[in-house]
């Protein structure tokens, strides 16, 4: 498994180029959606060149379980109950959600994420 | 000023890449307005060449029959201006793909030399919430479709990985004759 | 058809950012061919209104702008909703950074409060007499151009 170095260089190199942002804008702690402006589509582009530098599949809600945010089992007033953030932890393992649970507010899941959440979900990947 | 930015296909190999041709002319009147006194082919409307090479290349993987729109130019770049008289010959390749859509790399030549790469992001769109989605079912009529395939010369040239022809009726669309 | 993909200029900070807005009609020829079934203003359109606007910025904070303004290379340009006919584009641009003939900027398009484009651009800045001589009255062709469509699409508030 690449060191962690590694990882983050090559997650670094996708967000640049599937963002158009700066190297020195793609630090740990930046936030995909708040800091970098990804949206949806970049999402897809962030995932293809994630897949090609670490040769892995990513499939559709593994980085980022959609599935579990829209189900309403687990969604009351747009927070996202307790049956649904045990749900969210055990599908997220890499991500880092202690901010999250204090207001689980479904839509602030995504602008959340930070560089260093997608550096840990590759690891996983590979581990 | 009508929006066909593809004149000719020489190439189109289902599923993995295709050639067109643009030649660009003093007739075609918006070129007039870009500039007046140094007319050039926008490099926006290059970029359409390349989007509309690899579009459809894009609309094939589903049938020519779905919402493939353009979302995103990952990278464009140019390397100076193209003048009248001067022949642009897209090639367009396709990349990753998945269900939501595809990427494909298009670059832009004029004798040889490079006049523009891309990096494009094609949707596809799924009009599954009716009409208050603001989708229509398709976007272009069948007829109006097999026409822009044919004039292109998709339908001459365009083949299947296995060297098989592209015909009209693989993909529902009208045969005439 | 012309080439104006801008119908009116109507906020410029010299040097730092210019509002226009580019209006869809019906009476649009390209339309009827994107998409037959679902006229809408397309992708390109959008970032040529603003290379547009990018390049008008430019000219209005230095009357000695460079005669060619063109779109040399743009990131990350999405594309977040459609454009109908009788629907108006807001284009923004903020220049990022300006130097050695290249100009950066950030762009966005909006109708109301939702995004139909963004995306990073830059701009090549030149005089085509820089790599021949024999080109000058060329850029002073285009420089009068320029000049006398200026009016047509800046407010005349803006017109100082």
């Amino acid at each position: 498994m690449p060191a962690q170095e590694e990882i983050f260089a090559k997650v670094q190199e996708a967000l640049v180029d599937a963002l158009g942002v700066e190297e020195d804008e793609v630090t740990p702690e930046a936030k995909l959606q708040g800091d970098l402006d990804a949206e949806s589509i970049d999402f897809l582009d962030i995932v293809f060149r994630l897949e090609k530098a670490f040769n892995i599949k990513i499939e559709r809600g593994e980085l980022f379980p959609e599935d579990i945010l829209t189900n309403t089992d687990y969604v009351a007033d747009g927070k996202l109950t307790d049956e649904g953030f045990a749900k969210l932890k055990e599908r997220m393992p890499f991500a880092n959600l202690d901010a999250f649970e204090d207001n689980p507010v479904v839509q602030n899941l995504g602008k959340q994420l930070t560089v260093q959440d997608m550096c840990n979900f590759v690891e996983h990947k590979l581990g | 000023m009508r929006w066909f930015w593809v004149d000719r296909f020489t190439e189109y190999v289902a599923g993995v890449r295709a050639t067109a041709e643009k030649g660009v002319s003093l007739s075609d009147d918006f070129i007039h307005d870009h500039w007046e006194g140094y007319p050039v082919m926008p490099n926006t409307l290059i970029a359409e060449g390349m989007a509309q090479t690899s579009g459809l290349l894009v609309s094939e993987l589903y049938g020519f029959q779905e919402l493939v729109v353009l979302a995103k130019f990952t990278k464009l770049e140019f390397d100076g201006l193209v003048l009248p008289g001067q022949q642009l010959t897209y090639k367009a390749q396709i990349g990753h793909r998945k269900e939501v859509g595809a990427q494909a790399s298009v670059t832009a030549t004029v004798d040889g030399r490079r006049q523009a790469a891309a990096e494009i992001f094609f949707a596809r769109l799924q009009n599954d919430s009716g009409p208050e989605s603001g989708l229509p079912d398709r976007l272009f009529d069948p007829d109006d479709l097999c026409h822009w395939l044919h004039i292109t010369g998709v339908f001459r040239v365009g083949k299947r990985e296995d060297g098989s022809p592209m015909k009209p009726a693989d993909y529902g669309l009208p045969v005439y004759g | 058809m012309r080439f104006w993909l801008l119908d009116a200029i109507e906020e410029v900070v010299p040097g730092e950012r210019l509002v226009a807005v580019k209006n869809v009609s019906y009476s649009e020829e390209y339309l009827q061919d994107h998409f037959p079934e679902f006229p809408v203003l397309p992708g390109v359109f959008m970032l040529e209104a603003a290379t547009q606007a990018a390049a008008w910025l430019l000219r209005l904070s230095d009357p000695q702008a460079p005669a060619v303004i063109a779109l040399k290379e743009a990131k990350n340009v999405k594309y977040g909703g459609f454009v109908s006919p009788g629907q108006s584009l807001r284009i923004e641009v903020s220049l990022i950074k300006h130097e050695d003939g290249l100009a950066a900027f950030k762009a966005s398009g909006t109708i109301g409060e939702k995004s139909s484009l963004s995306g990073r651009l830059v701009l090549e800045c030149y005089n085509l007499a820089d790599t021949d001589p024999a080109m000058a009255d060329a850029d002073e062709r285009l420089r009068g151009y320029f000049k006398r469509w200026l009016p047509a699409i800046l407010k005349p508030q803006l017109l100082a």
